[in-house]
């Protein structure tokens, strides 16, 4: 309906509402304030619309603070845990337990550190892990029979056979011929 | 949106519980009074508002602040209004297994069984009439004259053009003017 002019109480009535309520655009707004000026009977149904919103207000408003947070609120929780899937509880867990920032600076630093190991040169790693050496590495040991030991140095393409005293062995060749000799 | 609200979201955001008990403390009586007005039963009213809280913490994530808060959470408390009355009448309340109909609980806003108005006190001749308006005016009502937002507001959390608020707002307060009348 387009509102032009002046209003009638019929157009009036429909928007006084929302006139009370501040909504109307400010054209719509000055026409119901010019026909609430000369209209009494509107301007009676203005103060009926106004006890009537004060008053359904302040019942609502009594009615709402019957209601107890406290109860409510355990039922709430209740149902935010159930919410939660077990990946949700997980991945709070693992957050506050990065958050302790000891822990945080201690696995960044091993992180950098382990990635900085790996992407070392062989020639460096030999260095850091045999830091004496680096002339000789020994590759393998292989014992072959009791008192003979092979040592294989890759670069060099180095074998050394070393022949080393086996004490237990010497004690039970004496022990055999003391016994031997006994015997004989 | 409040800078209050704005700070215990984002406290939320960083899983501080008693943020958000704050703020359900702050918004829970409104958001319930919203959802009685839509449900009409009071147990059920009960189940969606904490329903609405705990499905809001749930979210809270993805509350990008583009609206306030409390547009926001009435919102999820609509919505999940219009569902639970959709499932009403899809299961009556009162019927038993058998399929008879028991007597029902009218209006739980005034809480009581109907008896003759004129013996009522005012408040609950307001409840009574409120109870007896359609939930979309119902919710209009409430949403406006207790909480007192904005149609633009209202229209934004029923999903509806601003329009049509202001229409089922003044036929609200129209049926209200004429039941009240006498007492008011």
């Amino acid at each position: 309906m387009a509102v032009t002019g002046t209003l009638n109480c019929q157009a009036a009535e429909g928007l006084l509402g929302a006139w009370c309520d501040g909504e109307l655009k400010v054209e719509q707004a000055e026409q119901v304030k010019r026909h609430l000026a000369v209209c009494p009977s509107c301007r009676s149904r203005r103060v009926q619309l106004e006890r009537l919103d004060n008053t359904i207000r302040a019942v609502l408003q009594r009615k709402a603070q019957e209601v107890r947070f406290d109860l409510a609120w355990a039922g709430i929780e209740e149902r935010m845990a159930e919410k939660r899937s077990w990946a949700a509880r997980f991945a709070e867990r693992a957050r506050l337990a990065f958050e302790m920032k000891r822990l945080r600076w201690a696995v960044s630093v091993a992180a950098v550190l382990l990635i900085g190991i790996l992407a070392l040169p062989d020639s460096y790693k030999a260095w850091l892990f045999d830091p004496g050496g680096g002339r000789t590495r020994i590759d393998s040991i292989d014992p072959h029979g009791r008192n003979v030991a092979v040592f294989r140095e890759r670069e060099t393409r180095t074998t050394v056979i070393w022949l080393f005293p086996d004490e237990e062995w010497d004690d039970e060749v004496k022990e055999e011929s003391v016994s031997n000799n006994h015997v004989l | 949106m409040d800078w209050n609200d704005q700070d215990l979201v984002e406290r939320c955001r960083s899983g501080d519980h008693a943020a958000f008990r704050e703020l359900a403390s702050k918004y829970y009586h409104k958001v319930y009074m919203v959802i009685l007005s839509i449900l009409n039963q009071t147990e059920d009213a009960q189940d969606v508002a904490q329903e609405t809280f705990a499905k809001a913490y749930a979210k809270i994530h993805g509350f990008r602040g583009g609206s306030s808060f409390y547009t926001w959470i009435y919102r999820i408390a609509v919505n999940l209004s219009f569902d639970a009355r959709r499932r009403q009448k899809r299961n009556p309340v009162g019927q038993t297994e058998t399929g008879e109909v028991e007597e029902s609980e009218t209006g739980s806003l005034a809480g009581e069984p109907y008896e003759d108005l004129c013996n009522r006190t005012l408040g609950d001749k307001i409840l009574r009439a409120i109870d007896e308006l359609a939930p979309e005016h119902r919710a209009v009502m409430v949403l406006r004259v207790l909480e007192g937002l904005s149609y633009k507001e209202i229209g934004e959390i029923l999903g509806c053009p601003q329009g049509t608020v202001m229409s089922r707002l003044h036929y609200a307060r129209k049926q209200m003017q004429e039941k009240l009348s006498p007492w008011l």
